[in-house]
Formats: C-alpha cells, structure tokens, sequence
C-alpha cells in the first residue's frame, strides 16, 4: 500500500512543479482548487485587533498564509491653509524582503507603490474617515492619522488583506481626548480619557484571479497569481462601489463582472460580521 | 473577396473568403497575418497585398528590423569573439557571422575582417529562440557579391524598412533612372540600410538625398526628380 | 435631463503619427485639449536582469508633465503596462524588449484614457505584431447620477465618480477599468454601456489615422 502510493505521490509534486499550469487546468476542471477550495470560496481569515499596545489602533490580519498587519499612530500637526479644519490620513504599504524573496530591500518597489495608492485612493473615495473629524481647533491643529501597513507573510492576495487589516485598525482606533488652550496655544492631553474615531462608512476589497481567459476565482495565492491571466479588485462600500480596478489582463464580459460584484458584497456582509464579532470579543 | 486586396486591415480585424488553390483548397498567408483555428486574423496594421492564386500578406510599415531567414542584410561588425564576428543590424540582438563563411576562407587563410567594417550577408540562421547567424556566402560557396563592402570609402545610411522594398521591387524605376548618365555604386540591405558610393561626396549625398525623398514619390515624381539631379551631376563635373 | 447621458460625444480627436524620428513608432494625440505623446522602442536588446525566455518584456515609462513620477505615476505606468502586454503578441519576440515612453503633455480631463489611446497609436506606427486594438473611454458621474462621456478637468472635480474603461477591438469586452467614487452597481454598467458605445469612435479614428498613413505612399 505504502509503496503504491509514494511514486502517485512524486508523481504529483512533479506535475506541480513541471507544469503548474496543466496541475491548475486539471483540477479546475472539476470547479475545485489544489488546495481544496471552490472557486468563489476565500482562504480562512483570521482577525486579531489590538495587537500593538503602543498604537491608537492595530489589527493583524490572516489570510491563509498571507499575513498583514496595520498600525495606527496619532500625532498633531498643522493643518493645510487651503483646508484649514481637514487632518490627514496618511497610508503607508510596505512589503519588505522578510515577507517574500519577490521583494529586496531599499526604497519600496512597484508592487508596494501601487498598492500604497489604492490603499490611499479607498481611504479617500469610501470617505469611511471624515476629515474634519479629525479637527481639534480649525486653522491650528488637527490629527495625522499615519496609516502603516506592513506585510509580515505575501502568499498573494495583498489588496484585501490591506483594506481589511486597515479598515479593522481604524475601527479600533482611540484617540485621547484633546483640549486645545488659547492661551499658551498648546494642546492638552486627557490620558485617562479617549475617544473612539468615527468610521462612518466600511469599504471591503475582493480580488478575482482571471484563469485561462474566462474563469473567474476569488482570493489568488502567490501561485494563482503567477499563472493568471489578469486580476479584478472591487472595492464595496457598504452597498455602493468604492473602487473597481482590472489593470489589464484578459478582457472579461459584462456579465462575469456582475458575478465578481455579487460575491463582493457577499464577502463584505462576511468580513464586517468578522470584526464586529472580533471587536465584540474585545469589549468584553 | 477581391475588394479586400489594397485595403487598410488593423489588427484582430478578421478576414474571410479568400481564395484558395483549386488543388490543394489552401491558403498561403505571410507577414502580418495569423491564423486562429478556423479564422485568417490581421496583426500587423497595413494593406493587404494579394500574389495570384492563394498567397496573401500585410504590407505594413516598420521601422524595427526582425531578422528573415534568406534576406540579404547591411551590418556593422562591432567586435570579433573567438571564431565568430558580432554583427550589428539592427535588430533586437547582434548576429554571428563565423569567419569561415566567406569564399575562399579556410582555418589558415582567414578573411580581412576589422571591428567597423561593414558587411552584405544573408541569414542562415533567424529564428525568434535562436541567435541570428549570418554568412557571406551563396549556396555554392561563392561569394555572389556579399562580403565586406566599402571599407573607408562610400556612405551609409538608414531608411524605412518599406521604402527599401520600394526601391528593390522589379517596378521600381528609382535606381535605373539614377544610374543613366551617372555612375554610382550602391548595396541595400533589407534591414533598412543602404551603402553608396559616388565619384564624389556631392555625389554620394546627392544619391542618398534622391533615395530618401523618394518614399512618398510615385514613378512620374521620381522620373522629374531624377532629370532634374541629371543636370546636378553635370555641373559637379 | 437628469438620470441620462449629459454628453453623448467624445471630444474632438487628432493625432499625429512619427513625429519623432529616433523612435520606432510615435504618436501624439489630443483629446480635446488634453495631450500626450507615445514613443515606442522595440524589440530590441534586453536588459540581462529582464529576460523572459518566452515572451518580450514590456517597459512602460509614464513621465508627468512636471516633477518627479510618485505613487500615483506608478500605479498609472502599471495600468498602461499591463494594457499594453495584453495587445501585444509578445511571445513573438522572446528574449527582446518593448520599451514605452508616455509623456503628459498638457491635462485637461480623461488623461490616463488619453495615455492609453496614444500608446495604441504608437504601437501601430511602430507596426508591431498585436492580437487586438484597444480603446480607453473615460466618463464621471455627476451626483444626480448622469453620466458626463469624456469629461474635462473641472467635470472631474465635482464628479461623485470617475470611470476609465478601455475595450478591445474584437469583442468589445473589458480590457481595463479604473473606477473611483462612490455609485451602486447600475450606475456602473450603464458608463459601461455608455462607454461601449463610444469605444467605436475610437476604433474608427484608428482607422482613418492608419489609413491616412498608409495610403500616403
């Protein structure tokens, strides 16, 4: 029994290895993923908030393999002029070499640029911050909410494991309670006293891997990525889209953009029962 | 189907009924055209050009040379490697070109080959995996013209790929009317090279000038442009 | 006039072709007045680092029209790219590459549309291989949800949404979509629809371009 199986079993690796493409086509076939997945199936996602005690908010989040994890950090700042009662978000995306050989050190590459963008453009069309939340006294001084998002594990899959780990962060976030003094034109800082930030609306991504031109699959692996065909992301914001994004990549059709759309907000009903749940747990 | 031939295909534009042999029902397609199962795409932008009875290709216009096996070519030798030359002509790597493909070239009797040279040699090998490999040599061993060509003496100068297959189609009056009342030696190489050598420099640029104006000319146009430098030949003299 | 298509045209286009002479394929296009010219390279010599034994590698250089490129420029140069490597029939050329240069010359509106137009047209001065055209239409939604077609700088500012979509010439499908703000599902498929139905144009300028090239000799 023992000795039947293990040349199957070499057998497989090397298909795997040789031609994953075949290795992929065969199981796909059968509407199932090597890795026992369905098509519209996403890896397990594992949330944990307020894993940074020195942040105004963290989460670290879980992706089957893929591992995000995003700070939030606080400070004063002057406001801009032309926008004097707006503060600042700043996001941050960094995929460093410990995350993946893909990636070398030094100043971040195409990949971590890109998606620092989308990060930065989700945070500004969803408006799920209001910027003039975060106004402690018009003109003089408001928050900078520096966003950091650093990726500790890339097993493909990055853009949602970002906004998710992002919009988890922020929903945990506690900003002190701040008096602004007129007369010494100083902040004062309530220690004991915080404030929860307002988050006024939830944007969830979703990334569809484009197989062999006209199959459609949720959440790619590094290795799913590698062999698609193209990628679509949707971002949803509550029931409206955020952002839809297909940067290039086989053309697809009307409808099978309609499919993507439905198992998007499918995915965000699933991901905001996941962190009120988490956030839940915390409170208690 | 005729009204096809001489009109403006783009790319994933697709063709049909074109005309097939009565023997064997085939078509012959070549450059700028694909075949996708049952479908004849276009992939290259031009015209379609039709040769009776069933061969059909994409007159287009490049500027990029892709190396064609057969196709008689200008390059520059830019560096000798051991047994072979590397030949710049332009196209995406540098061709070989051994030294024992000359006429008359044994391991004892090597070729006068300097780095700067240029050189006339046909494809052997080109093939989008492989190196490109160039030989100055005909199928009989000869010579045929190919070799190291002007070494410093006569000028060359880049053109359009298209205007090169102007000047060498059979139709062409270009060159014939250039060369009545004046003499000049001239090789072109379909990479979009062309060598001239004049009795003169005013000659030689004159020729050159000719050539390249010539793109967008119809025959009557270059017949008038050619009597006019007729008499420019003249004077020089 | 709520809830319809505000405006049905594309703006007034005009291009020129191998305006350049280093390049192996140039082109310049306005869009109303939004401008940006195109060169392309290739194929030719690939750096050793880059070498992709079955297909040419596609470099796409996108430079703004002043400063540095930042984030957004990567992220629009990938966009282009990654358009680009769709059309092209790169397995052509394998162990070669095709480098692009996208220059902002001047934005008033639908600028990355814009950049994805001209890189088409420069692609076909060049007359390399390419399985399909494409076409980018660009479109707003202002927030009485109509649908502005190729909007200019100040449509955009006031938009609720802002969509680019770029279709292929052979089935009209999507190729590309960059779409930001906030709008439902409907919304979105009716700028596709409304942007489908104007990708023809494009296609047909294509056309008339090429053929005024082409016929010239």
């Amino acid at each position: 029994m023992y000795s039947s199986s293990k040349p199957a079993e070499t057998a497989k690796i090397s298909v795997r290895a040789a031609r994953p493409l075949e290795y992929y086509r065969k199981f796909l076939e059968k509407d199932v993923r090597p890795d026992g997945r369905e098509l519209g199936e996403f890896r397990p996602t594992i949330l944990n908030i307020g894993c940074i005690s020195t942040a105004e908010g963290s989460a670290l989040v879980k992706l089957g393999n893929t591992t995000v994890m995003c700070g939030i950090k606080a400070e004063f700042a002057t406001p801009k002029t032309e926008e004097p009662s707006n503060g600042y978000l700043v996001p941050n995306v960094e995929l460093s070499p410990l995350c993946s050989p893909m990636f070398r050190p030094g100043p971040p590459g195409e990949q971590a640029q890109v998606l620092s963008h989308f990060v930065n453009e989700v945070l500004n069309q969803s408006c799920c911050v209001r910027k003039e939340d975060l106004c402690i006294k018009t003109g003089k001084l408001v928050w900078v909410l520096y966003c950091d998002i650093l990726c500790l594990d890339y097993d493909g899959n990055a853009p949602d494991a970002c906004i998710l780990s992002l919009l988890a962060a922020l929903k945990s976030t506690m900003l002190p309670a701040v008096k602004y003094n007129e007369e010494t034109e100083k902040p004062e800082t309530d220690s004991v006293k915080t404030e929860p930030l307002h988050i006024l609306s939830n944007p969830v991504s979703s990334t569809f891997a484009i197989f062999d031109d006209h199959l459609l699959f949720v959440d790619p692996t590094v290795q799913e990525e590698s062999l698609a065909t193209g990628t679509v992301t949707i971002v949803t914001n509550d029931n409206d889209l955020c952002l839809v994004q297909k940067p290039g990549g086989s053309p697809v059709t009307a409808d099978q953009m309609n499919t993507c759309f439905e198992r998007a907000f499918s995915r965000s009903k699933e991901v905001l029962r996941l962190i009120d749940e988490i956030l839940h747990s915390i409170e208690r | 189907m005729v009204d096809h031939v001489g009109t403006v295909f783009l790319p994933g534009d697709t063709i049909h009924n074109l005309n097939k042999s009565e023997k064997t029902g085939k078509i012959i397609i070549g450059p700028g055209l694909r075949q996708e199962s049952e479908t004849i795409i276009v992939s290259k932008p031009g015209i379609l050009r039709h040769k009776e009875p069933n061969i059909y290709w994409i007159d287009s216009h490049q500027k990029k040379y892709v190396p064609v096996k057969g196709e008689q070519v200008l390059g520059v030798v830019t560096a000798k490697a051991g047994d072979v030359f590397r030949v710049d002509v332009g196209g995406s790597e540098q061709a070989t070109l051994s030294y024992l493909s000359f006429e008359g070239a044994t391991k004892r009797n090597r070729p006068d080959v300097k780095v700067g040279d240029i050189v006339f040699a046909r494809f052997l090998v080109a093939n989008k995996d492989m190196e490109p490999e160039l030989v100055c040599m005909d199928g009989a061993g000869r010579s045929s013209g190919m070799g190291v060509i002007g070494r410093d003496r006569g000028f060359m100068f880049t053109c359009s790929l298209n205007l090169i297959r102007k000047i060498l189609s059979p139709g062409c009056v270009l060159l014939k009317t250039l060369g009545n009342g004046n003499r000049f030696e001239i090789t072109v190489g379909m990479n979009g090279r062309v060598w001239i050598h004049g009795r003169s420099v005013v000659d030689t640029i004159m020729v050159a000038n000719a050539i390249s104006a010539a793109e967008f000319m119809d025959k009557d146009q270059i017949r008038a442009m050619c009597s006019k430098l007729a008499d420019r030949f003249i004077v020089v003299e | 006039m709520s809830n319809s298509s505000k405006r049905s045209n594309l703006r007034v286009m005009s291009a020129e072709l191998s305006l350049l002479s280093r390049p192996d394929g140039s082109a310049t296009l306005f869009q109303g007045d939004t401008c940006v010219m195109s060169a392309v390279y290739g194929p030719g010599e690939v750096r050793i680092n880059k070498e992709q034994i079955d297909r040419a590698t596609v470099e796409v250089i996108y430079k703004p029209r002043s400063g540095l490129p930042g984030c957004t420029e990567k992220s629009q140069e990938r966009l282009i790219r990654n358009t680009c490597e769709t059309v092209l029939l790169s397995s052509l050329h394998p162990r070669s590459s095709v480098s692009l240069t996208v220059q902002e010359m001047q934005n008033s509106g639908s600028l990355l549309a814009c950049c994805i137009n001209s890189m088409c047209l420069a692609l076909l001065d060049s007359g390399m291989s390419m399985k399909c055209l494409v076409a980018a239409v660009h479109c707003v939604l202002d927030f009485e949800g109509a649908v502005f077609l190729d909007a200019t700088d100040k449509e955009e500012k006031g938009a609720q949404a802002c969509v680019t979509f770029v279709f292929d010439s052979v089935d009209k499908n999507v190729v590309m979509v960059h779409a930001v703000g906030k709008y439902s599902v409907e919304q979105f498929n009716k700028c596709m629809s409304v942007c489908r139905t104007a990708s023809a144009d494009i296609f047909h300028f294509y056309r008339e371009t090429m053929t005024k090239k082409l016929k010239r000799s």
